[in-house]
């Protein structure tokens, strides 16, 4: 059941993304165009480029997904379906786990799409790709359920457009720290143990999120 | 509706005048008893504040973040109140470290801030308390409550987190500080009495928070009850 009206949900935020072509869009857009701040920002004469790939990589994802985090209830609220959606058969959990899987879905393809871009315009190249891939997998499923978390708390809040990237950032510094770390170390030859440890911590922290999520937004969202 | 007891200011100014007392004599001592560092000399007396400010932070956090839990659990005003305020005197602690840290950093560190992984936390944590205090304020009446404690709730083990991150990240840089070190028995002293004048004063803020909260709740509640009163009568008189 849980899993069926997950798929439901999500397939109706998927056709209604499809149709509008509103945040993706504009999702990519803006982390293009982050890429290129940073670049104006960031770049040295006489550095090389490649080294501010981690940092630049990382922050870009954090921003972008943001946009579709800001977006993600929009369609419910507009639309005055956001009790309804909260109140399936297997209580609030389809709701959470299908926008979950929705922001995945959005900063996954962003992040397939941006990374060579990123390597392209930093002049850079991945010496170690398989534990980068695995860190942005790590920080992306963090930061879609937690993201999707805060978006469904923030929902009638006012000024939610500002608070939710005080809330969020702060409680993903940890995913950030560790993400960065990891891609920095797969730039050099680093030891795989060094890379493991920052691995193993981004996959505690996805643990964590995963284990309490679901509950916090039952507890906030039941009457 | 039998009306509840009247919240006495009592406990409040007993722990007013022991705090009020001990930051008197942690002043004294911190002036004429511990002798200036051997090495840091005078800027090292703000360690007796700092360090006892960061340990009532923690202390004040930890317990928000647990009362909130508890609140989600089995609501209770009583509850939702005491970590409310405590979240909030832990916030004043913070701000208390985070001015007195650099202060001392700047003498024995040369800069004002490092990334020292316990800077950095309490500057993460400072953040958090900060948005969770704020999302009352923005939120409608009543949802305010349950966001904040579901936020508070996850702060903990996040923080925990973001600890174990900070000083993974903190292990790349040389300068990290060493606690410890205070031999000297004024030293200790000082130490040990500065640690309770800023208990008894953190016990002061959320005691003062705790019964401003409860008495905005009673007095919501009296309204409610005076409005609810209003209906019925206008109800039951308007009909002849």
């Amino acid at each position: 059941m849980l899993l069926r009206l997950t798929w439901l949900l999500l397939q109706k935020d998927l056709r209604v993304a499809a149709r509008s072509r509103e945040v993706f869009g504009f999702m990519l857009l803006f982390a293009l165009l982050c890429v290129v701040v940073f670049a104006f920002g960031f770049l040295r004469e006489g550095e090389a480029a490649a080294a501010q790939v981690p940092g630049v990589l990382w922050v870009t994802l954090l921003f972008a997904g943001t946009v579709g985090l800001l977006r993600l209830f929009a369609a419910e609220e507009e639309g005055g379906t956001l009790h309804l959606a909260q109140r399936t058969l297997a209580g609030p959990h389809p709701l959470l786990l299908s926008k979950s899987l929705m922001q995945l879905i959005f900063s996954g393809v962003t992040t397939l799409l941006l990374l060579p871009v990123v390597l392209v315009f930093f002049d850079a190249a991945l010496v170690q790709p398989a534990p980068v891939l695995a860190a942005l997998a790590l920080g992306l499923v963090g930061q879609a359920v937690l993201g999707a978390l805060v978006a469904a708390l923030l929902v009638h809040v006012r000024l939610r457009e500002v608070l939710l990237p005080l809330v969020l950032y702060p409680l993903l510094a940890p995913l950030l720290i560790a993400g960065v770390r990891v891609t920095v170390l797969a730039q050099g030859n680093a030891p795989a143990e060094t890379v493991d440890s920052w691995l193993g911590l981004m996959a505690g922290y996805d643990l964590v999120v995963l284990a309490t999520a679901p509950w916090l937004h039952a507890r906030v969202v039941e009457p | 509706m039998t009306p509840p007891p009247p919240l006495r200011p009592t406990g409040f100014l007993a722990l007013l005048g022991v705090a009020t007392a001990l930051i008197c004599a942690a002043l004294y001592c911190v002036a004429f008893v511990a002798e200036p560092d051997a090495v840091l000399g005078i800027v090292q007396k703000i360690f007796y504040f700092h360090v006892a400010s960061a340990i009532a932070m923690m202390l004040c956090l930890s317990s928000g973040s647990l009362l909130s839990l508890v609140d989600l659990v089995a609501p209770s005003e009583r509850v939702d109140a005491l970590a409310r305020a405590a979240i909030e005197t832990g916030l004043i602690f913070a701000v208390m470290v985070l001015t007195s840290g650099p202060l001392w950093a700047r003498k024995s560190w040369g800069a004002w801030w490092t990334w020292e992984p316990r800077l950095t936390l309490t500057l993460m944590l400072l953040l958090l308390a900060t948005a969770v205090t704020g999302i009352r304020a923005m939120a409608p009446d009543g949802t305010g409550r349950k966001i904040a404690a579901a936020l508070a709730s996850l702060a903990a083990p996040v923080a925990y987190l973001i600890h174990v991150a900070v000083q993974k990240w903190g292990g790349t840089h040389p300068m990290v500080l060493k606690g410890g070190g205070i031999q000297s028995p004024g030293m200790q002293w000082t130490f040990r009495i500065a640690l309770l004048a800023i208990f008894s004063f953190a016990a002061t803020l959320w005691t003062l928070r705790y019964r401003q909260r409860r008495l905005e709740q009673r007095l919501l509640n009296l309204q409610l009850e005076i409005s609810a009163q209003t209906v019925r009568r206008s109800r039951d008189g308007g009909l002849t």
